[in-house]
């Protein structure tokens, strides 16, 4: 009996509770560590204090993989969270999963927010919608691989940052070499010299219009401009211009900032880090080079970084909350927020004229480098591609080119594996989706 | 069972509930799942899959990956079982003939076992790190240009140096028991038969060691196969790359990182059947074993 | 443990007599240098790790690890287990301390507990089943954790267990590694104390209470210690099943360490590694104080 009253008690106290504070609870699993988590929990804040209607919550669930396992677990158990952050090399995956997601155009235009999708910048509308041009998921975090330099170094070395692999090679990493450094690394091969190396000079990464238009899609990354520029890399290596850390981010980033390596190929994403770190040079950023050889007329890169999904099964109040989060989160003064303390880029026009009226790139110029990347002439290869088991296929890609590295293959060999292995995995994927 | 013991019918069924209950909720199921699901392809959300019959399992055997890392399992068990049994066998000898500190040096070369295979794992990150890790200078100068995570042969190295530094305590211990459980009468005939310390130890010593070091050898296979995982885990810092890696490691790999469920379920049947083979041997080992003793 | 030592210590004298005084000399002093050197590498990198936790981050990060001491130990061991904000943002070290105490004790009882009772059950009773639940049991041993981790993952989260304690310990408990040991030892204890018992007129419940229970203390601390460490230690199932960092043990939290080394920010090095000496010292404390029952459990185990 007693046991009966508390509990009833306790009942209408919760009920009591949450009629005095009626605020829908939203939570956002995310994979933003550190300085960007920070910068994460900023923003829920902020959405937070501006309404009385909403609460969020933003979790972090470890690395990108970490939290798309935890997000696909949790959605088997029911209880999967409204936002889930998901990668780029995950987006087939959740795209693809057709029930797992309520697509971002549909739940804004649904919940009365207004939506264009040529308000955001053309690098990132197409890369996680469907082939329609639907856009699905909500690109938040979205960065763009570029070249960071030692201002001091070039300036020892008495050149200026390269535009063309061929200047590089030529001109710019035999000069760094006099002046004692060494020319180059970078910090994740298939993003940097696979992925966006197609989009840079608008070659097809796949069948299948990227493998944006169905399944039974095949690779092409076998091809003879890609391997010219693995057999340079490894050239490069020989000849002391460029240096490889291994498969970690931070392994290859470390030289650049104890001042060894001259020029590091990094993420936009990663200004922020860099500027926090004083690092005791001055430091900017370029353009990812190209191959005169292979274009004359160099294309934009594909967004990297992670979007936001909303999640399906949840009550239209949720959705509803979930719609407003992302209204206030594409919302000029909230991109340009996150664009400052991070350098991940502006996603829509607006927040990007905000930033330059504001002055932000007369201060740090390298900080429009990425947005001005995505910015340039779009190919038909250059909106994004869509491959599932893309995880494993990254994996490939840098096991092979960890062998090609070390001399443990050729490059030719190493290309013939990928191909072989990731068109098992893609076949293997459509299977999935039967 | 032998024991004529109590007649009461419901009280052992309760007694057995929970561990039966446990162990077919956690046990069964799962295992049953698991064979299952590795003759279907599916979606991770579960909302498509395709019987695929064994093909899961042919894929497998035709990747050469998948055969470089069994491979590589091979030699890692071998080597770490090797240099962890050869080094603790070793010490446990000197451990047993000293008179002083006997008992610190147990303390001293045991106390290790407590560590968490993760923890050495992380201690291996600073002492093999590319930049300043002491062991990586070492090598250094013996010119041997060490590079952890870029080099497969140096991350191996450092995966196994690990592996059987973590591994010499519980060898240690079984060795150090083994030998003084030699009765002494035993020890005395040898003194006089055999003059050379070198000849009594094989000549005496290690075969009536020889029934614990068989019992080790499958404690050390196992603790290679499945124990390493956080020490592979840390020392290739989430990233596989080009490392090396083990087949419980690629399971792992398959199904949590890539999401690939009837892949790593065919790879998790596969493991199952392996040790299922060495738990068989196992027994008829020690079936032997208590033969003879 | 104490009478081995003593056996060892009068073998070794009895063996040392009949050899010539300078040989033994010599042998002696190679005898103890091996085992210095054994314990000098199995003590020498952990020392180091500690020493470090003297300086500051950048310090460790341009020089690595040291073998001299530093000022800032207590700095980095307080901001380990009190400090809220860092790599994992939302924990301190006191509560992945409080969540490896909970997994490892949890664990070693739970383990215990019902193995203790099955085994009773098998050993004492005339059961119909009693060789099937034998077999159901003992197949357990056959297939460790790791070989159907994904699948166990797969239950627990149908199960709606995943974040939680039950979760975290139960299936690790799904083993006859326990169960097998107590067997074994409750098939050597006399066949005259059932007997007696019965003729007393107790009953199967007083006679596990009042006689089995206390015989099984020494074997019981033993499993405890072991199971402790074993609980404490795990890894690959603590980092599928808990996704939460208010769930993470220490061990888990390596994890996190390392993917934070590996990230663009400034890695906390002192703290981190103040955090995996904080990993180490409950287990080893525990087998190096209570290494008798320890080391009688370990080697005992198997028989």
């Amino acid at each position: 009996m007693t046991f009966f009253k508390l509990s009833t008690a306790a009942v209408a106290a919760t009920l009591a509770a949450t009629s005095v504070f009626a605020e829908t609870e939203i939570t956002w699993w995310h994979a933003m560590g550190g300085q960007l988590g920070e910068t994460v929990n900023q923003i829920a804040a902020d959405f937070n204090a501006a309404q009385d209607d909403y609460t969020i919550t933003p979790v972090y669930k470890g690395s990108y993989e970490e939290t798309l396992t935890a997000g696909i677990a949790a959605f088997r158990a029911g209880e999967q969270p409204n936002i889930m952050q998901v990668f780029d090399a995950g987006a087939a995956t959740v795209i693809g999963a057709k029930g797992a997601t309520v697509p971002v155009q549909d739940l804004l235009e649904a919940n009365g927010v207004a939506f264009d999708i040529n308000d955001y910048i053309s690098g990132v509308r197409y890369f996680y919608a469907d082939s329609e041009g639907k856009m699905i998921g909500m690109p938040f975090n979205s960065s763009s691989p570029i070249m960071y330099f030692n201002v001091d170094a070039l300036a020892a070395a008495g050149v200026s940052a390269p535009k063309t692999w061929e200047e590089f090679q030529t001109v710019t990493a035999p000069a760094l070499k006099a002046a004692g450094y060494i020319a180059l690394s970078q910090s994740h091969l298939p993003w940097i010299f696979t992925e966006n190396f197609m989009s840079r000079h608008n070659l097809p990464f796949a069948t299948n219009n990227n493998g944006y238009d169905g399944t039974d899609t095949k690779i092409l990354v076998n091809n003879d401009a890609i391997k010219n520029h693995f057999t340079s890399v490894l050239d490069w290596k020989e000849a002391g211009f460029f240096e490889w850390y291994g498969t970690g981010w931070g392994d290859n980033a470390k030289p650049f900032e104890e001042g060894k390596v001259a020029m590091w190929l990094g993420s936009s994403g990663s200004f922020g880090g860099l500027l926090q770190k004083d690092l005791g040079f001055e430091f900017s950023a370029t353009n990812l080079p190209y191959w005169e050889a292979v274009t004359t007329e160099p294309t934009q890169t594909f967004i990297g970084g992670a979007a936001l999904f909303a999640m399906a099964g949840k009550s239209a109040d949720e959705n509803k909350a979930t719609a407003e989060f992302f209204k206030f989160l594409t919302s000029a003064d909230v991109q340009y927020f996150w664009h400052q303390a991070t350098g991940y880029v502006p996603i829509t026009e607006a927040a990007y004229e905000v930033a330059k009226a504001d002055g932000h790139y007369d201060r740090f110029p390298a900080a429009e480098v990425g947005i001005q990347q995505l910015s340039l002439a779009a190919g038909e290869n250059t909106k994004g591609y869509r491959m599932g088991f893309y995880v494993q296929i990254r994996d490939v890609m840098n096991r092979e080119y960890g062998r090609i590295l070390t001399g443990e293959t050729s490059v030719e060999e190493a290309f013939q594996n990928i191909e072989t292995e990731a068109n098992q995995l893609l076949a293997r994927f459509a299977k999935t989706q039967g | 069972m032998k024991r004529a013991g109590f007649t009461n019918v419901w009280l052992p069924i309760a007694l057995l509930l929970p561990q039966l209950s446990i162990i077919a909720i956690f046990f069964y199921w799962p295992a049953g799942w698991a064979l299952q699901s590795s003759f279907y392809l599916q979606d991770p959300f579960g909302f498509g899959s395709t019987f695929v019959g064994f093909e899961n399992y042919t894929d497998l055997t035709r990747n050469r990956e998948y055969l470089r890392i069994a491979g590589f399992t091979v030699v890692f068990c071998g080597l770490v079982t090797f240099f962890s049994l050869a080094l603790a066998l070793l010490l446990a000898v000197k451990a047993d003939k000293v008179i002083r500190g006997a008992k610190t040096y147990r303390t001293l070369l045991m106390w290790v076992y407590a560590i968490a295979p993760p923890v050495a794992g992380f201690m291996g990150i600073m002492f093999f790190d590319q930049r300043n890790g002491p062991i990586t200078e070492f090598f250094q100068v013996l010119g041997w240009d060490f590079k952890l995570g870029v080099n497969y042969f140096d991350t191996a190295t450092a995966m196994i140096m690990v592996s059987v530094w973590k591994q010499i305590p519980v060898n240690f211990i079984f060795f150090l028991s083994g030998l003084q459980s030699i009765p002494r009468a035993v020890r005395e005939a040898a003194m006089i038969d055999n003059r050379s310390a070198a000849g009594r130890f094989w000549g005496v010593t290690f075969p009536l060691l020889a029934p614990t070091a068989f019992f080790l050898l499958i404690i050390n296979i196992t603790y290679a196969l499945f124990d390493t995982f956080g020490i592979i885990d840390t020392l290739m810092k989430g990233e596989p790359g080009n490392n090396p890696m083990t087949l419980v490691y690629k399971v792992y790999l398959d199904g949590f990182r890539g999401n690939d469920l009837g892949g790593s379920s065919a790879q998790s049947v596969i493991l199952m059947i392996l040790v299922l083979a060495l738990t068989v041997f196992q027994f008829r080992l020690i079936e032997r074993r208590i033969h003879y003793t | 443990m104490a009478e081995l030592s003593t056996t060892s210590d009068t073998l070794t004298t009895a063996k040392a007599q009949p050899v010539r005084r300078k040989r033994i000399k010599i042998s002696n002093i190679v005898d103890h240098a091996v085992l210095i050197a054994g314990a000098v590498l199995m003590l020498l990198p952990v020392v180091m790790v500690f020493l470090t936790t003297g300086f500051e981050d950048t310090d460790i990060l341009r020089n690595g690890l040291r073998i001299d001491v530093g000022p800032h130990m207590g700095e980095n061991f307080s901001n380990a287990m009190f400090e809220r904000s860092g790599f994992t943002e939302a924990i301190t070290g006191m509560r992945m301390l409080t969540n490896s105490l909970i997994l490892g004790v949890g664990f070693a009882l739970g383990k215990i507990a019902i193995s203790l009772l099955a085994a009773y059950a098998i050993v004492y009773f005339r059961l119909r089943f009693a060789t099937l639940a034998f077999w159901i049991i003992f197949t357990t041993l056959l297939l460790p954790l790791e070989v159907r981790i994904l699948p166990s993952y797969e239950a627990i989260q149908r199960l709606g267990m995943t974040n939680t304690y039950g979760g975290l310990i139960i299936p690790l408990i799904a083993s006859a590694t326990a169960t097998f040991f107590f067997r074994q030892f409750l098939m050597s204890v006399p066949e005259e104390l059932a007997e007696a018992a019965r003729i007393d007129g107790a009953g199967p419940v007083k006679f596990f209470i009042d006689i089995l229970v206390p015989l099984s203390r020494t074997m019981i601390a033993a499993i405890f210690i072991i199971m402790f460490v074993f609980g404490w230690n795990q890894y690959l199932w603590p980092t599928m099943i808990t996704t939460e960092e208010s769930m993470f043990t220490l061990v888990r939290g390596i994890k996190q360490i390392v993917a934070v080394l590996e990230g663009g920010t400034i890695p906390e090095y002192g703290k981190s590694l103040a955090l995996a000496i904080i990993a180490m010292i409950p287990p080893v404390l525990i087998v190096v104080f209570f290494q008798n029952w320890f080391v009688k459990g370990l080697t005992e185990s198997d028989k």
